[in-house]
């Protein structure tokens, strides 16, 4: 991986690139097979993954295996330094911290004009894109690869109707992606985030988390290890009773929403938080997004209130005709990626490395595969799995011949 | 991102700063206002000298607005916060604090607040009240008392009046429950751990995590970590606290048995040289270390310095010393994480400590103390807690009538012997 940094644009984004590789043993263990089998040598790998110090790593492994790498991120989630350091290193890189809305929508543009083969995407944005306004480009595709829970949801939809045209490797269904990455990762990292945007403690704070997937389990989850008591919402009973197990109250957001202090809108769905709820809760609510967006809160309503002030950096007060406040954090956006470093780097280390081995199958397999929603296979999942693990020195279990013939039993 | 349109005022923000955590201060913003409005500080020169940010900026206000001639330095040179510094200045207040600071200037700026001869001081680390022994005598012998943040702060005072050298009353805030079960435990161990990782960008879950010292401080950030995930392990000398540190479900053991594995560092003992130049080598490669002791000496910074054969930053507020094949990692210089290289204390949680310096400080204006180091009575320490609660919303069952009773039969031996 990077051991000497690319770039002089610019230097300390190339040190925290630097400093990333550090947390990435597995990426750094793999990178050196994908090269040597050769299979991404002179393709064209194109990347719509949050743009920062972790996903610069998978990119350069990528060119280090033979790719032709081109970038593309919206402004507000790119890291503008690693940006320019990537371009020093020699990748095609269509993504501005700067950029506006039409901004973004020409660098889109202009990374389509690459022509990728692959598509590494997050929240299936690229894919949703390509297949709408340049249908020629997906035709030459050979694949893709989907980040995300949300991102998955849509192409299955893509799928049901018919639309989709390319095979695409559903990274986030991978249990070594959702069961850290999701959990840990974004738990952690949103949790931590609004601590450190609001200066606030959470002991003994009324939060909320609404939906109980595997991305609000981790916000749960690490914002009842903070202290903080936590209510779930959910609209499925199975999820409801786990968050129920997992010693969370659950309660509907219109039941609950006159109590809460802080809510973290977790569905990935459209409109998860109404303006009606907004309407009910307390003076001074905070709400935010984890790992959905923006689209989950009444930022509609919000914003057309036309009372919008930045009391903090990252913090939006909006007043309410009833006379009352409420807070939203990083514009709606999931704040660990808006607002602060993304997640952590291990878990990336996981999930980026699926990504690269994602690459690699859909290099190898996609032009024989029809479209659709495709797992990542169990070996890949095990190679991950045990360069971690070989790396923390942990030492798994062998299965003997007595316990595969008592597992064969009956 | 710098976009062409010119921000607000540096006294802006931190204005914006102060309002965000008086809004969320229900106990300096109430109670303490109330108590204090009595006049008896009308006048009197306080010196406030904790970490300048926010909070602090905030309590100096409470103090002036009951009438007092507030002077504010802060408690280190790498916490103080410029746009904080010009929000008090534009509120007029008198600062002899500016960010950037080293040492050297940081001391000069501790005598210039000597030199305004405060009648009373509000302390962290007792910075302020050493010095002055020291430096400013005469002045020294005018205080009438001081009001002192933290345990190493109070350990200093003691060690003082101890040699009957401590001509006035010192209260002792750290001892107050609403500061050190809360505060240190909380407060530190939520925020230590916070800038951690907003540091470095690491996952706690899993991670093995060494905590060196068992104190309030040391328990707190062992509970939140391993509430997060970590694997947690604990040095301490105090028997003790070791013993508690097992029962709490942490693994205990010397540096030879818990360092070699760590992935963190946290110093928690409130001495200097808890990671000391022997323990260098009982380090693996990539550990990270920080501290959330009051010293910047708990990991000998020096002997970093001296053993490795370079030094780089990879990132803000990183150091990294290349020690033979290994690479050590140091947040903020050894400073107090969660203060040199974060926000500092939960915004809630500090409205409980200053409302015990705050009240601590009107106590001693308004009672006649022995020289020597108190606490505020547990009156007000539960006044505190009450006034808190209240403003959650949350109300206090009574002891009933027939329970005392039936308490004080069971203490004299009675009806339970049948």
């Amino acid at each position: 991986m990077s051991d000497a940094p690319p770039g002089d644009v610019s230097d300390d984004a190339a040190r925290r690139i630097a400093w990333a590789a550090r947390g990435m043993p597995v990426l750094s263990s793999i990178q050196e097979g994908l090269t040597a089998r050769g299979a991404l040598n002179g393709l064209r790998i194109g990347i719509g993954l949050v743009l920062e110090p972790k996903t610069a790593n998978l990119a350069l492994a990528l060119q280090h295996a033979g790719a032709q790498v081109s970038v593309h991120c919206r402004g507000r989630l790119t890291t503008e330094g690693v940006a320019r350091a990537l371009e020093a290193a020699g990748l095609q890189v269509y993504a501005e911290r700067a950029a506006t809305q039409e901004r973004d929508a020409e660098l889109a543009r202009g990374f389509f004009q690459t022509r990728p083969d692959i598509l590494l995407d997050d929240g299936a944005e690229l894919i949703r894109l390509a297949h709408r306004e340049h249908p020629d480009l997906v035709e030459d595709m050979l694949g893709a690869a989907e980040e995300t829970t949300s991102g998955v949801q849509a192409l299955r939809v893509m799928h049901e109707q018919g639309v989709l045209k390319i095979p695409v490797i559903a990274v986030s269904d991978s249990r070594i992606k959702h069961l850290f990455d999701n959990v840990y990762g974004t738990g952690q990292s949103c949790v931590m985030a609004l601590l450190d945007i609001t200066n606030l403690q959470l002991a003994g704070r009324l939060v909320m988390v609404v939906g109980y997937g595997w991305v609000g389990q981790g916000v749960a989850r690490h914002a009842a290890a903070l202290g903080a008591r936590v209510i779930v919402s959910e609209i499925d009973a199975v999820k409801a009773l786990q968050a129920l197990h997992d010693g969370h109250r659950v309660q509907s957001l219109s039941d609950a929403a006159p109590d809460v202090e802080i809510v973290f809108a977790a569905t990935g769905v459209a409109g998860a938080v109404t303006r009606a709820h907004v309407e009910r809760m307390q003076d001074g609510v905070i709400l935010c997004t984890a790992g959905g967006g923006a689209f989950e809160l009444p930022m509609g309503y919000l914003n057309a209130l036309g009372t919008a002030t930045e009391v903090r950096p990252s913090v939006t007060e909006y007043a309410t005709p009833a006379g009352k406040t409420v807070l939203v954090i990083g514009q709606g956006d999931c704040l660990n990626c808006s607002d602060a470093e993304g997640n952590p780097i291990e878990v990336m280390d996981l999930s980026l490395s699926l990504q690269a081995f994602a690459a690699e199958g859909i290099a190898t397999e996609g032009r024989n595969r029809p479209p659709g929603i495709y797992p990542v296979s169990p070996q890949i999942e095990t190679a991950v799995a045990q360069a971690r693990l070989r790396h923390e020195g942990a030492t798994l279990e062998t299965l003997t011949e007595e316990l595969f013939a008592a597992m064969h039993s009956w | 991102m710098s976009l062409s349109l010119p921000g607000p005022t540096p006294a802006a923000v931190g204005t914006a700063k102060i309002e965000w955590v008086r809004r969320r201060s229900p106990v300096l913003d109430g109670f303490v206002r109330e108590r204090l409005g009595d006049g008896a500080l009308d006048g009197v020169t306080i010196a406030v000298v904790v970490h300048l940010e926010a909070k602090t900026a905030f309590l100096a206000t409470v103090l002036a607005d009951a009438g007092a001639d507030v002077v504010v330095a802060g408690s280190n040179p790498r916490t103080t916060r410029q746009d904080v510094v010009e929000a008090l200045k534009e509120r007029g207040m008198t600062v002899v604090a500016a960010a950037d600071g080293d040492y050297e200037s940081w001391h000069q700026e501790m005598l210039a607040a000597a030199d305004y001869g405060p009648t009373y001081i509000v302390d962290d680390g007792a910075e302020l009240t050493l010095r002055m022994a020291r430096h400013r005598p005469e002045l020294f012998a005018r205080l009438k008392g001081v009001s002192e943040e933290t345990t190493t702060g109070t350990a200093r005072l003691q060690a003082i009046a101890e040699t009957g050298k401590l001509p006035f009353p010192a209260m002792t805030a750290n001892n107050a429950r609403c500061k050190h079960l809360f505060d240190n435990v909380y407060g530190t161990g939520q925020t230590g751990i916070q800038a951690m990782l907003r540091l470095t960008n690491r996952q706690i879950a899993g991670t093995h995590l060494v905590v060196v010292g068992y104190g309030f401080v040391g328990r707190g950030t062992a509970r939140y970590a391993r509430a997060l995930g970590a694997h947690t392990y604990v040095i301490e000398t105090d028997p003790v606290r070791a013993l508690e540190a097992h029962m709490d479900g942490h693994t205990v053991g010397s540096p030879a048995d818990v360092l070699p594995t760590a992935e963190m560092v946290f110093t928690a003992t409130g001495g200097v040289r808890a990671i000391g130049e022997e323990d260098l080598a009982l380090l693996r490669h990539d550990v990270v270390l920080a501290n959330v002791g009051h010293s910047d000496l708990e990991i000998d910074v020096e002997a970093l310095r001296r053993a490795a054969t370079s030094i780089v930053h990879p990132r803000e507020a990183v150091e990294t010393f290349r020690l033979g094949d290994r690479d050590v990692h140091l947040l903020s210089s050894g400073a107090l994480v969660n203060i040199a290289g974060g926000s500092g204390h939960p915004v809630e949680i500090m409205d409980l400590s200053f409302a015990v310096q705050a009240v601590g400080t009107h106590y001693l204006a308004t009672h006649e103390l022995r020289p020597g180091v108190h606490v505020i009575p547990e009156e007000l320490d539960n006044a505190i807690a009450v006034a808190k609660l209240r403003s959650l919303g949350i109300s206090l069952t009574q002891t009933r009538a027939n329970q005392k009773e039936d308490v004080k039969e069971m203490m004299d031996g009675g009806h339970h012997d049948e």
